[in-house]
């Protein structure tokens, strides 16, 4: 009896302290809603792990922890729609088409990367299939939950994208070292359009045998799996979006054209280098520019990147998103930011943007994340000074009303060195 | 006289006011009003600096403008010394149809000179410039246990000639530098024949100073002539480091041979810093934004800068990568160094002064001083700061048009896309 009543007491403490990690108030900041203004002197509610209220006269539900962020600047979560961090593996170099590959496969929540990156206050990401292959694997886009099981970290409600490349990648890849298709540009638009005109058919196939049976029909032959084909119909079903790695302005245009043949959800574009020079192309088609400020030239493929091409981008109504592709510079990705005001007069809050709301819209969470409003969830950063001034740095990383990163416990100033 | 006589004259007055206009933004400057930081001294609220033939002229709050000066208003901007980067391969750098000119073939390549194939038509300068780095050393490799000389240059030339500050500004070695399946493949291996070519050169040079003296004949190795200036200690020794062992092996060999060594880091620099200041070895400090080994605190690179700055280490800002074309991010590390403890002034040190004397060039640049070469920029906001722009780069006295590869893409394209909506 005793032993079940600790049990049961057990159960409710751990019941009682996780949904009370949920609940937060953040007080006193100036709060950087992102859609709706700024508010000095705010203050925002997290009730299970949802934003509950944010303003600056607003009550303080009684018994809930308040941290007071007087001075300090509170911004929404940042979000990096391409990033490589957490993962066992990247990259099936294995065959120009493999999305038979979920990168969720290679998730692991206790790598360092994690804390790492939530040091930039960054709380969402995508985190990616390596570009090595023409149709690559699955992306899993997770919240950067730190050491929890891994359920908790993928957002399993949204749609996730499939990885697809073109360019110098594939065509070194397989054409060079393997001596294999792709070795061309037209070799990479062969495979890629080959694996979606096979994969129309499996699905045809299988719509045909799911009706025939449906229909009584007998002596049926049941069409065989397929596994790669399973996703590419996913796809074609628009259960599963597309990032495609691109480079060229010609090769921007031709996967937009190729997706929109096919009626295909492109929602990316990464290493979109060239995306300035058809930025008017962007806008309509309503794909996402993704991509660096400034690795102009890192190789030849980036030999046009353009730092002052995002003020084109964005008079044009690209939807710009900065994205990080490494560890590195996930971890400041507020001062990568920064640096579009170095090159382009755009407004600071457009800027703001382009890391939190239209990533958050790239991934297709923009009523989840990417802003503090009402119902979205509590993620939140707190800096130290105003985010795109570039000696900021990032205090206090919050996840759905959690503390996942906090400066005075994770810093060096904290004592924690290396043994 | 008739209106076409009079067009004409008018045009003539013209044409010779503007040549003389022109020639005056060679000659003579004058920036009016801005905060002056000239880094050696106090900075000076509506400051003035004038510049006169390539110079620096006079600095302070009180300069009449010459009649023949060109006046530039830098009324609520920041004027600056121009950023020096210490390890670069602009001017060497490959664009479409051209290879990049560094990391020769070979182990052990002393004899090696970027000034060989120095390119003033090289993009990656205008590209650097316009925004606020004005001298760069480039380096002719990084990859080979002993690589190439260093040569410290302005970007603004139209003949190498006229770029060089000094030629043989340091010598590169990388204790790091281990071969795939060759010798030297281990750290150890790297040790031993740095050693064995520095010892060699060593004998040589002896045996040569024996042959002089006796008046005997006497065959020029060029490989080992190339090591006797950093044997004497008249150029410095940069070493090339990635971790601690490799830190550890390059101040055993500056220790061993007494040469003038300079450390360059991107990681684990923390461990010496005893050393380092005990022996006063600067340090190039290219880790900042390198994230740290695995169980190191999240912020300790971040944090290194400032640490270094406590122990009175002499140290410069690089980005680690010398093959980067992104020379201009020389911004980004000192900025994150100061959002972890260093100070302003300290990180602008860093990225101008400081790798000026660690090149040994700091006569001629890094500070607005009297007497030295004129390279400023007039900055709209702190030149740390990622979204402050370079408004007027001067270089060699000289005003830099706002022009590069990047520039003319985004004119190009902008039109485009506009017309094209």
């Amino acid at each position: 009896m005793r032993k079940k009543l600790s049990l049961f007491l057990a159960i409710l403490f751990l019941f009682v302290t996780t949904s009370l990690a949920q609940n937060l108030v953040l007080k006193g900041g100036t709060i950087l809603t992102i859609t709706q203004g700024t508010i000095k002197n705010g203050t925002i509610v997290i009730e299970d792990g949802k934003i509950a209220n944010v303003g600056k006269d607003i009550p303080i539900p009684p018994g809930i922890k308040v941290i007071d962020v007087s001075g300090k600047y509170v911004m929404p979560g940042i979000i990096d729609s391409h990033t490589h961090i957490a993962l066992t593996d990247v990259n099936e170099a294995t065959d120009p088409v493999t999305p038979q590959i979920w990168m969720k496969e290679a998730l692991e929540p206790s790598d360092d990367s994690l804390l790492k990156t939530l040091s930039g206050g960054v709380t969402t990401v995508k985190t990616m299939h390596g570009s090595a292959n023409v149709i690559g694997g699955v992306n899993v886009t997770i919240k950067l939950k730190y050491n929890r099981p891994v359920e908790e970290l993928i957002v399993d409600d949204v749609r996730q994208q499939l990885k697809m490349a073109l360019g110098e990648n594939p065509k070194r890849l397989y054409g060079e070292r393997k001596n294999q298709i792709p070795s061309t540009r037209m070799g990479n638009a062969h495979v890629m359009r080959k694996a979606f005109l096979k994969a129309k058919e499996y699905k045809e196939k299988w719509e045909k045998y799911k009706k025939a049976k449906k229909e009584g029909k007998e002596d049926l032959s049941k069409p065989k799996k397929d596994l790669k084909m399973e996703t590419l119909k996913m796809v074609l079903e628009k259960d599963l979006a597309i990032d495609c790695h691109v480079y060229r302005a010609d090769e921007i245009v031709w996967v937009i054209n190729f997706c929109q043949k096919h009626d295909l959800p492109l929602k990316q574009l990464s290493h979109c280098v060239d995306g300035y020079k058809v930025a008017d192309v962007l806008a309509e088609s309503g794909v996402s520019y993704g991509g660096w400020i400034d690795w102009w030239g890192f190789k030849e493929e980036a030999y046009d990147g353009c730092p002052y091409g995002y003020e084109i981008m964005y008079d044009a109504g690209t939807n710009i998103v900065i994205n990080s592709d490494s560890l590195t510079e996930g971890r400041f990705l507020f001062l990568n930011a920064a640096k579009v005001l170095k090159y382009n007069d755009i407004p600071k809050n457009e800027v703001l943007k382009m890391i939190t709301l239209n990533p958050a819209e790239a991934l297709e969470m923009e009523d989840r994340v990417g802003s503090i409003e009402v119902g979205k969830d509590g993620d939140i950063a707190v800096f130290d000074k105003y985010p795109l001034n570039s000696t900021t740095k990032c205090l206090m990383t919050i996840i759905e009303g959690e503390i996942f990163f906090d400066y005075e416990k994770d810093s060096v100033t904290a004592g924690r060195r290396a043994q | 006289m008739s209106l076409k006589h009079i067009k004409s004259i008018f045009l003539v007055v013209l044409t010779v006011m503007s040549v003389s206009v022109l020639a005056g933004t060679q000659d003579v400057i004058l920036i009016k009003n801005g905060t002056v930081v000239p880094v050696a001294g106090e900075s000076i609220s509506e400051g003035n600096v004038l510049i006169k033939d390539g110079k620096i002229a006079k600095i302070g709050p009180n300069i009449t403008a010459p009649p023949e000066a060109e006046v530039i208003d830098a009324s609520g901007n920041y004027v600056y010394p121009g950023m020096v980067h210490p390890l670069t391969t602009v001017g060497l750098t490959a664009y479409p149809g051209q290879r990049s000119d560094v990391n020769e073939k070979g182990t052990s390549t002393p004899q090696i000179d970027p000034y060989d194939a120095l390119n003033p038509e090289d993009p990656c300068i205008k590209v650097t410039r316009i925004e606020g780095v004005t001298t760069v050393v480039a380096v002719s490799g990084t990859r080979s246990p002993i690589n190439g000389k260093a040569v410290a240059m302005n970007l603004e030339g139209r003949f190498a000639e006229e770029m060089v500050i000094q030629r043989y500004t340091c010598q590169i070695f990388n204790t790091g530098a281990k071969r795939r399946e060759k010798y030297p493949s281990t750290y150890p291996g790297v040790m031993s024949f740095i050693h064995k070519k520095l010892y060699e050169a060593q004998r040589y040079m002896e045996k040569k100073q024996k042959k002089k003296e006796e008046n005997e004949e006497f065959n020029q190795d060029l490989e080992k002539e190339a090591l006797i200036p950093v044997l004497k200690g008249q150029v410095p020794a940069l070493f090339i480091t990635y971790d601690e062992v490799t830190i550890r092996n390059a101040l055993k060999i500056i220790d061993e041979f007494k040469l003038d060594g300079i450390i360059h880091a991107t990681q684990n620099i923390l461990k010496f810093t005893d050393q380092l200041a005990e022996k006063d070895i600067p340090v190039l400090w290219g880790g900042t934004s390198n994230v740290p080994d695995k169980d190191e605190p999240y912020d300790l690179n971040y944090h290194t800068a400032s640490i270094l700055a406590e122990k009175g280490i002499k140290f410069a800002f690089t980005q680690g990568r010398p093959e980067s074309r992104n020379a201009r991010n020389l911004p980004v590390p000192a900025s994150l160094s100061v959002a972890h403890g260093l100070s302003e002034e300290e990180a602008v040190k860093a990225v101008t002064l400081a790798p000026a004397e660690i090149m040994g060039i700091e006569e001629q640049v890094g500070s607005l001083e009297k007497g030295k070469t004129a390279n400023v920029v007039i900055w709209s906001g702190k030149p740390i700061q990622m979204s402050s722009k370079a408004q007027t780069v001067i270089v060699n006295g000289k005003i830099i048009p706002q022009k590069s590869i990047q520039t003319e893409l985004r004119d190009e394209y902008k039109n485009i896309v506009e017309k094209r909506q």
